[in-house]
């Protein structure tokens, strides 16, 4: 049970700043008023990219039959992608009541020997975290039989939120994973992306860029990432945590650890584009680096300045309101604020305190925080003349009541919005959205309606 | 009869195209007007049913759940996580029902919610669905069982114009509604139990529904024990039937293992002719059974060189192996999520319970595949033609109007399949 993290000091993280002022830092879900996924999902979406992994979910149908193939996560990966493959025990009612041990061996040995992955990760879920099987055991086992690193994953279900089990998926990479092998070179200039998944390519968007400046990407956690890199990323100079609060405990572990700084930064918009890749460059403590960096910038910038034009020019007087939670609360009005449109109002209800603060800084004194958006929203978008919507689905009835354009912030993305050139991706289904008429069509009143 | 392998002897699932029991209890809550689907377990299990139903139909799924954390999945036998839950949910909205359905979690620790429930003085049906056991069929059945014997009130007045439809869990709300549809040109009065054709049909509400907006209402349900008829579609509602018999004896009972094709709709028409005592069918049933029989001509060719590979669950797969092989299909492989007593009586050469690795070894064995969404990677890797059916289907918009039942449905699905077999005939040829 030693490998077993101790989620009472990850909900105490002391690198959030909301430690300081709130006593609870991650509340308890209330039963019949929670909505969001749990720490499964969280550690699923932290660890799944690893596509020269496999991924076995010891658990019952609805663990992993619910949840494999949702992610359009890209993978540079040559062999069998295994992000996008399922495994799973599916216990039964004779596993639970005499124990799901042997048949979890029995299943490693199977992925084993017919994928022969670089390494397994194995996910208690809870009922079998429930019913108590060994999963440590199981694994050191295995990994001595087969010489093949084995991660037990402790984030069943009914620990959290999926908040926490991204932070569960982090410490078992971190305990079972990083430094557990040397690079085969060092560079100066070598990073760690922490916390960023390659979710439709996002990583894509920025890495060339970041490799054309003599940056190397050492290892992720784990967009497209390897697991023989991630072993490694002790000897990175510096963590860089994309968009995420989750790994923020493994980051500070890291560093009292190894030594390794972090900053935390994101690549939607392309301020935040540019801020975050001289960012990099400033931490990595290199002033010719620092001035590479200042001009590749500078030349990006103009490069989609360009071809922004035109959408600026059909973007020029909009107005929106954002409906969202998380880091999307600014990221995304950043994003929209650099194609021309004003943000006159997001929603904060689920966000942090620091998201919330960001916000502000975004937004600037006129822009509405939403505290209860669901009751806000068709208001503001009345009184600022607002011309969309983006928010979740639910929120699509208000937008047809009130004659704008919508757009689904919250649906499965399948394309990037990522970097610079996700940034031309945006305006363009924003411009699609904002010219289509369907939303006038579909709100026509019917003939038999007075 | 083909070869059957009722188990499958690996270890684990690769690929699963299974699911789980509570998926199939929340589905069919979902088929009552103005109900509210509470899962009791973990968030997870409910946030992933959520999402899962919501991408496949494009529209809002109501459901709660009870949130059992780890510490009072070790103090609480329930009682607190459910009691709360009602009282959470009906601070903010007023259900004509909440649906209490269970998953591994809470079934492990031995929670019992039948006694729970008994406290609650709120309209409710609890019904056990494990995650461990059976899956996506029997999590709906039993809860349309649950309803039945929970709801339905007993009485020995008879009314021989009513009939109650239960139908299986894979048939999407479009063909719950031609069935109905089709069983009132005879003149009959028709209640679907669960009815999804008015709920997840794919409809444009005045506002999004807290609840679920359609399907049958609480009250029709509490008074479906005078129907004359009750008519089963598909062998895991089969045992619905006989509780709804213990309500009124007098009810008589039709059962039919699919309504896809030629044969059973023949059957199902044979039936209400008797029933109804009418002398021949509606108009537009014979023209749709002439359209039926072009169909299957002109879909005859292209079917009739195709190797089909058919991976569904056990109702829903008896049905399109049937229509298949009636127009000169092969379905050479048929993999079915579970097992069934659907499985000896297939139309296929090989049938097995498995997942999509055991579809995956036996590529060299078919052409087209019909299946869920997860076999797109599966047929783009092969390069095999692709007829989407099932759950999920994430890759395409207007699941919940994709008809395949009785003779209008059976001319759908022989062209799409034949067209689909054609061009993925061209693809190879071109390659």
């Amino acid at each position: 049970m030693a490998t077993k993290p101790k989620i009472k000091q990850l909900l105490d993280e002391s690198a959030c700043s909301h430690n300081k002022t709130k006593k609870v830092a991650c509340n308890a879900p209330k039963p019949g008023a929670t909505t969001g996924g749990c720490a499964f999902e969280g550690a699923q979406i932290a660890l799944f990219p690893y596509a020269d992994a496999a991924h076995l979910v010891h658990g019952p149908m609805t663990c992993l039959g619910t949840s494999w193939e949702t992610r359009t996560t890209g993978t540079s990966w040559q062999g069998r992608d295994l992000t996008q493959a399922g495994f799973t025990t599916d216990v039964s009612l004779n596993d639970v009541v005499f124990s799901g041990e042997e048949k979890l061996a029995k299943a490693i040995a199977y992925i084993i020997q017919h994928y022969s992955p670089e390494a397994l990760f194995v996910y208690a879920t809870c009922v079998t975290a429930l019913i108590g099987d060994d999963i440590d055991l199981i694994c050191k086992r295995a990994a001595e039989k087969y010489d093949v690193p084995m991660i037990p994953v402790h984030a069943p279900g009914f620990v959290g939120s999926k908040n926490l089990g991204s932070r569960l998926g982090g410490e078992a990479v971190l305990a079972h994973l990083i430094g557990t092998k040397e690079p085969e070179e060092t560079t100066p200039f070598d990073i760690n992306l922490i916390g960023e998944y390659n979710v439709t390519g996002d990583m894509w968007q920025y890495t060339p860029l970041l490799e054309e400046l003599g940056i190397r990407v050492l290892s992720t956690l784990s967009g497209d990432g390897r697991v023989a890199q991630i072993r490694t990323a002790h000897r990175a100079k510096l963590n860089v945590i994309v968009c995420a609060k989750s790994l923020i405990s493994l980051t500070r572990k890291m560093e009292e650890r190894y030594g390794i700084p972090s900053i935390s930064l994101s690549f939607y918009g392309k301020r935040d584009t540019s801020k975050g890749i001289l960012a990099i460059a400033e931490a990595l403590d290199d002033t010719a680096l620092v001035d590479r960096a200042r001009k590749l910038v500078a030349r990006e910038e103009d490069k989609l300045e360009e071809k922004l034009a035109p959408y600026r020019a059909f973007f020029k007087g909009k107005k929106a309101v954002l409906n969202t939670g998380g880091n999307k609360t600014w990221s995304i009005a950043a994003a929209l604020q650099d194609l021309g449109i004003e943000v006159v109002a997001t929603a904060v209800k689920k966000a942090t305190e620091d998201d919330r603060e960001k916000a502000r800084q975004t937004l600037g004194e006129k822009g509405v925080l939403m505290m209860n958006p669901g009751a806000e929203q068709a208001r503001l978008i009345d009184e600022t003349g607002a011309d969309l919507l983006l928010a979740g689905g639910r929120s699509l009835y208000t937008a047809i009541k009130k004659g704008i354009a919508f757009a689904d912030v919250n649906q499965e993305k399948k394309k990037s919005y990522g970097g610079y050139d996700g940034l031309l991706n945006l305006a363009e289904d924003l411009k699609n959205a904002m010219q289509n008429p369907v939303f006038r069509n579909v709100a026509r009143r019917a003939p038999w309606q007075k | 009869m083909a070869k059957v392998i009722h188990k499958n002897s690996k270890p684990l699932q690769v690929n699963p195209f299974k699911l789980s029991q509570p998926m199939g209890a929340t589905l069919a809550f979902l088929g009552i007007d103005k109900c509210m689907p509470l899962m009791h377990g973990g968030q997870g299990c409910t946030s992933f049913t959520k999402v899962f139903f919501t991408r496949h139909f494009c529209e809002p799924i109501a459901i709660q759940t009870t949130a059992v954390t780890d510490a009072i999945a070790v103090l609480d036998g329930g009682d607190y996580s459910i009691v709360e839950s009602v009282k959470n949910i009906t601070n903010k909205v007023t259900p004509s029902l909440i649906g209490l359905h269970t998953t591994g979690l809470p079934e492990t620790k031995g929670d019992d919610i039948a006694g729970v429930a008994r406290q609650i003085e709120f309209p409710m049906v609890h019904v056990n669905t494990p995650d461990y056991e059976g899956g996506l069929e029997s999590g709906w059945a039993k809860t349309c069982k649950a309803m039945i014997e929970q709801l339905v009130e007993p009485t020995e007045i008879v009314d021989d114009n009513k009939l109650v439809l239960l139908p299986h869990v894979s048939l999407q709300p479009i063909e719950v509604e031609k069935i109905k549809e089709f069983i009132e040109s005879f003149g009959l009065n028709v209640f679907a139990v669960p009815d999804l054709s008015t709920s997840l049909d794919g409809h444009l509400g005045n506002k999004q529904a807290a609840l679920s907006s359609g399907g049958i209402s609480v009250d029709e349900l509490r008074t479906l024990g005078d129907a004359g008829l009750v008519l089963t579609v598909g062998d895991s509602m089969q045992s619905c039937a006989s509780s709804m018999q213990e309500k009124n004896t007098e009810m008589r009972h039709y059962h039919f293992a699919h309504l896809h094709g030629l044969e059973a709709t023949d059957a199902l028409v044979k039936v209400l002719l008797t029933e109804t005592g009418f002398f021949g069918p509606p108009l537009t049933v014979s023209r749709w059974r002439r359209r039926l029989q072009d169909a299957m001509l002109d879909s005859h060719f292209s079917l009739g060189q195709t190797r089909f590979l058919v991976a569904a669950e056990p109702d829903q797969l008896s049905g399109l192996c049937q229509t298949l092989h009636d127009s000169g299909g092969r379905v050479t492989v048929a993999i079915s999520t579970v097992d069934s007593t659907q499985l000896e009586n297939l139309q296929a050469e090989q049938v097995m319970v498995g997942d999509l690795e055991d579809a995956e070894l036996m590529a060299d064995e078919y052409d087209v595949i019909i299946g869920n969404c997860h076999c797109e990677a599966l047929a783009h890797r092969l390069g095999k033609g692709l007829v989407l059916r099932g759950f999920p289907n994430w890759e395409q918009v207007g699941n919940a109007l994709k008809n395949d039942v009785l003779y209008e449905g059976g001319c759908y699905l022989l062209f799409e399949a034949a067209n689909t077999a054609f061009a993925a005939r061209n693809e190879v040829r071109h390659v």
